[in-house]
């Protein structure tokens, strides 16, 4: 029973306490801030698999995430179909477009990849913004039609909340089974020495793409929910700014943690709308809150820490009888 | 297709020369900060826009004439370059057991923590001085935005001013990186931080002096070209920042050379792409020679590269 | 009893009725205004703010209403997300009657379609995309949209024997609204569009541009560009030495343009709505106080903001004492002739699209120039 108190507790939140609480508020406004922050989680999700777990530090997530966006977009108003099929759409296009950009920079090393990303998720948007007549560019997709999957209405806030609620915690359980798993410590392996995996028989190359195509399949999935929970979509919501934020949600709770992107996710985007009393200084605060969490608690709040000190601890017991966690050598 | 080979391309080709060397100016004062410490200075396009920021002051209430503006700018930049370094990047040299130096957790926080500082300097400004373009006294625009007419060519003053900028900065560096014992210890810690420790120098010290030299490099970069491209606003930073890395990417991430170089291609081609394809495919030009560079020259094109890093 | 006093008899009996009636009047009357306080807008949300504030201190002074109006500003940085937050967060907000905002159509778009749902006039005072005031009856805008401005300017080219134009423009949702609707224009009148140019929003690099430009031997350049870029454009445009004239929107109406574009910005021809140097009794006072309140000249975004802010006051006044959203809509499609320092401000009362004058200035000696 122990073990099945933390998923139970995440349920009850989730579709019982939470809805119930912002039904009792009545409130739009706190629905679609729901609803923008388990999208986000799910981002957060997926970025803590292909970064937290699997150590590929990647600067151009938000570019997926515009993929499955602009894919439910194009497919809802153009080819009419209903969200029940945008949605697995959506992440499957922006999966396929994930292994595509896998396969060419695999065999990069961390901050070569990263940087690859960047330059990628850079194109994907000018790509996005220029193409107009495909994408109509900077004047976006709008009247996107709300979620009705399989004719199934679910427009309503509460009803909108119920299905972005059932997509997250989907996204919740594949991510932390992934994690918590042989499969997961493969990752890890990868994340804390590359050559080492490959070393010990480790398929390395072919960890790295499926975890990739796993991870942009979900941001695709978080990018038709964006679209059709917002009715529009544009190329300015997709750029470098995003990843940053994406990525500094996953950092911010800890590399590695799933409940540190929750966290992180929850943190950075209700942070900015609570703040908004302070109103001008807001996005000050924002930049000054990030510093402090990452000068404070480098390793975010709720990082591996366990796993590191062990490393750490290994590391001194081989270089002969230094006393469990203390740096070597350099003050 | 040859039609287009006239004067106007050559005029590109200059236009796109004087783009290429802007970013050079600022590429070299960031490759020089990453080929020693190995990480990503977000926040290097904010001392840019710091060192613009405080010649545009320093001319607005002191109106110096040329060397001491250029020497003001300098030493403003000099000082935030230490200060950032102080506040962002010293703070995560605390562990330098073998475990935390290879952990990616770390080197991601020091790569967030300045994009943070990044963001805090940025809105500050902003806060204080007002989000939109300053403008210059004519004086000193009047300066750098002159136009020279070589034939049916036209070259502004300003384009010259940064040529010789660079040229000069270039050469100093190389001077002080090959002449002086600062210098030496710079190349010794670049090439091996642990190893250079070993032998006694002073690891700590060089890191200050490296952030000194490329922050004051850049800050002076930063009144350059803002006063020759008249605009000076808080976010100017970001747009060279981001081709500044580009460049120093391509070039091989440690090579000041190669970065020099490659910044001045990425100009060109601009250039030559808003001919051909419009300005806004021309802005992906930057990103293709940046995938394309690295995953064909993994390495870089100049530079002997790090293999792990 | 006599008629007089079973008449105040019956009048007494009555009064409790009418006490509730008199309760039901507000305490105070609320706007909502949504603009960009901060990011890269955040420049014309202070001006909107500043004239808003100008606006509504007279107002009250001015005791027309038996209760104080009060302006609650929130800050979306003109981002359409945002703007949706802020929108359903003033919709959950009773007491607001009426919204103001947003800078950009895109963000105005966006947080239209929540009020449209949820039954609140919104008022935006540079919106100018066409589809705007389309998106339902509650939208509104006192700004000309490029469907009105992009001929005019394209028949003055024609009158001033522009055959060939070159049009730049940046690319986003305003840039180009200001192509299609100029380029379909000036092609109908027979002249021929020999080059159109988008840059990203963000580059103030134009000398590639430029150059293509030149190369095509235009007779004159029309840009469509906010005043920072436009700066940008005309210096490099000098440095090339480039001679072609230059046409811009009246987004360029600004003192600074001048500033920062030094000797670049001689000769450009543009229309505006507003003109600070107008003799009119009412600008003057608008500018002097705008001026002297705030240390700066107002453009015409400042004064957009201002008139709009004028005008939905006016709605609730006549609205007044029933203020309720769909009472101060309804009173908003009846305005006609306002007189506002944008010149005089009539709603269609089919498409609710607002009918102004537009003016031809020129940059002369580095002054804005009344032509005609």
């Amino acid at each position: 029973m122990r073990k099945h108190l933390a998923p139970l507790a995440v349920l009850g939140v989730l579709f019982g306490l939470l809805p119930a609480s912002l039904s009792a508020a009545g409130s739009g406004y706190l629905f679609r801030l729901a609803d923008v922050t388990l999208i986000f989680c799910i981002l957060a999700l997926s970025m803590q698999l292909i970064t937290g777990v699997a150590g590929l530090l990647t600067l151009g997530h938000a570019a997926f995430y515009g993929i499955g966006a602009y894919t439910a977009a194009i497919l809802s108003t153009r080819v009419g179909l209903d969200a029940g099929l945008t949605i697995p759409a959506s992440g499957l296009v922006a999966a396929l477009f994930g292994v595509l950009i896998a396969l060419p920079t695999m065999r990069l090393v961390s901050i070569y990849f990263a940087v690859a990303t960047l330059g990628l998720g850079e194109m994907i948007y000018v790509t996005l913004l220029n193409w107009v007549s495909f994408t109509r560019g900077p004047l976006g997709i709008g009247d996107i039609p709300p979620l009705r999957p399989f004719g199934l209405d679910l427009s309503s806030p509460l009803g909108t909340y119920f299905l972005v609620a059932a997509l997250a915690a989907l996204a919740l359980l594949v991510v932390h089974r992934l994690a918590h798993s042989y499969y997961g410590n493969a990752l890890r392996a990868l994340r804390e020495d590359d050559q080492c995996a490959d070393a010990m028989g480790l398929p390395v190359v072919r960890l790295k793409i499926e975890v990739f195509a796993i991870a942009t399949f979900l941001a695709g999935l978080a990018g038709a929910l964006w679209a059709h929970t917002t009715g529009y979509v544009n190329p300015a919501d997709f750029r470098f700014a995003e990843s940053i934020l994406i990525l500094a949600m996953v950092v911010v709770g800890g590399l590695g943690s799933i409940p540190g992107a929750i966290v992180g996710a929850a943190l950075l985007i209700l942070l900015p709308e609570a703040l908004r009393a302070i109103g001008e200084v807001r996005i000050l605060a924002v930049g000054l809150i990030m510093f402090l969490c990452i000068l404070f608690l480098p390793k975010g709040l709720f990082g591996e820490v366990a796993a590191l000190d062990l490393v750490r601890r290994q590391f001194g017991a081989a270089w002969g009888g230094s006393p469990a966690g203390r740096p070597l050598g350099w003050r | 297709m040859f039609d287009r080979f006239d004067i106007f391309f050559v005029q590109q080709l200059v236009n796109g020369l004087s783009v290429g060397l802007v970013y050079a100016l600022v590429a070299i004062g960031f490759t020089l900060i990453f080929g020693v410490l190995n990480v990503v200075n977000f926040a290097h396009g904010e001392i840019y826009m710091i060192g613009a920021y405080a010649g545009l002051l320093a001319i607005v209430f002191l109106a110096p004439p040329w060397v001491a503006l250029i020497l003001l700018v300098l030493a403003a930049g000099v000082v935030s370059g230490v200060v950032l370094e102080r506040v962002a990047f010293k703070p995560f040299r605390r562990f330098r057991d073998e475990a935390s130096l290879k952990s990616k957790a770390m080197r991601e926080s020091t790569l967030l923590s300045s994009l943070a500082v990044s963001i805090v300097v940025r809105e500050s400004v902003e806060k204080i001085l007002g989000a939109d373009m300053q403008p210059i006294p004519r004086a000193y625009a009047d300066a750098m935005q002159e136009p020279i007419s070589l034939g049916e060519l036209s070259v502004a003053s300003g384009q010259i001013a940064i040529l010789a900028a660079a040229i000069l900065m270039f050469a100093t560096l190389q001077w002080i990186l090959t002449r002086t014992d600062i210098g030496l210890s710079i190349r010794a810690v670049a090439a091996n931080p642990l190893g250079a420790q070993y032998v006694g120098v002073n690891v700590d010290r060089t890191v200050i002096a490296t952030f000194a030299i490329g922050s004051g490099m850049g800050a002076v970069a930063g009144i350059l070209i803002g006063l020759y491209q008249g605009t000076i606003f808080p976010a100017m930073g970001f747009a060279p920042g981001v081709k500044a890395f580009v460049a120093m990417v391509m070039g091989g991430l440690n090579s000041i050379p190669g970065a020099v170089v490659c910044a001045i291609v990425l100009g060109l081609s601009e250039a030559v792409a808003t001919e051909f394809f419009g300005q806004g495919w021309a802005d992906l030009v930057a990103y293709v020679f940046l995938v394309l560079t690295l995953v064909f020259f993994p390495t870089g094109l100049f530079g002997a590269g790090r293999e792990r890093v | 009893m006599t008629t007089t006093r079973r008449s105040l008899l019956a009048a007494a009996a009555l009064a409790p009725l009418a006490a509730p009636l008199a309760q039901s009047q507000p305490r105070r009357v609320l706007i909502g205004y949504q603009l960009p306080l901060t990011g890269e807008f955040s420049q014309y949300g202070e001006r909107f703010r500043n004239s808003a504030l100008m606006a509504l201190d007279a107002f009250n002074r001015s005791g027309r209403l038996p209760v104080p109006v009060e302006i609650v500003f929130e800050d979306t940085r003109s981002d359409p997300r945002e703007a949706v937050a802020v929108a359903r967060k003033f919709v959950d907000n009773r007491e607001i009657v009426a919204v103001l905002g947003d800078f950009s159509s895109s963000a105005s778009i966006q947080a239209g379609r929540v009020y449209a749902e949820a039954g609140m006039p919104q008022l935006s005072q540079t919106a100018s995309h066409p589809d705007f005031v389309k998106i339902s009856p509650w939208q509104f805008r006192n700004i000309t949209t490029q469907a009105y401005e992009g001929p005019r300017v394209a028949e003055w080219m024609r009158e001033n024997g522009v055959r060939r134009v070159a049009v730049v423009a940046i690319q986003n949702d305003w840039g180009q609204s200001v192509v299609s609707n100029f380029a379909e224009a000036f092609r109908a009148g027979g002249g021929e569009v020999v080059a159109t140019q988008f840059f990203n929003p963000g580059n103030r690099e134009f000398r590639a541009i430029l150059t293509e430009i030149a190369r095509a031997r235009p007779d004159a350049i029309y840009i469509g560009m906010f005043y920072e870029d436009g700066a940008a454009f005309l210096q490099q445009r000098r440095q090339l030495n480039i001679r072609v004239p230059v046409y811009a929107t009246s987004s360029l109406y600004e003192p600074k343009l001048v500033e920062l574009a030094g000797a670049g910005a001689e000769g450009v021809f543009l229309s505006t709505t507003f003109m600070a140097t107008s003799p009119e009794p009412h600008v003057r006072a608008y500018v002097e106080e705008y001026r002297r309140r705030f240390g700066n000249e107002p453009n015409m975004f400042s004064a957009q903001a201002f008139d709009a802010v004028n005008i939905l006051l006016e709605a609730i006044v006549r609205a007044w004492p029933e203020v309720t959203r769909a009472r101060v809509r309804d009173e908003l499609a009846r305005t006609r002739d306002f007189p506002g320092v944008t010149g005089v401000t009539t709603f269609d009362p089919e498409t609710r699209e607002p009918a102004k004058t537009l003016a031809r200035m020129r940059i002369e000696n580095g002054q804005f120039v009344l032509l005609r």
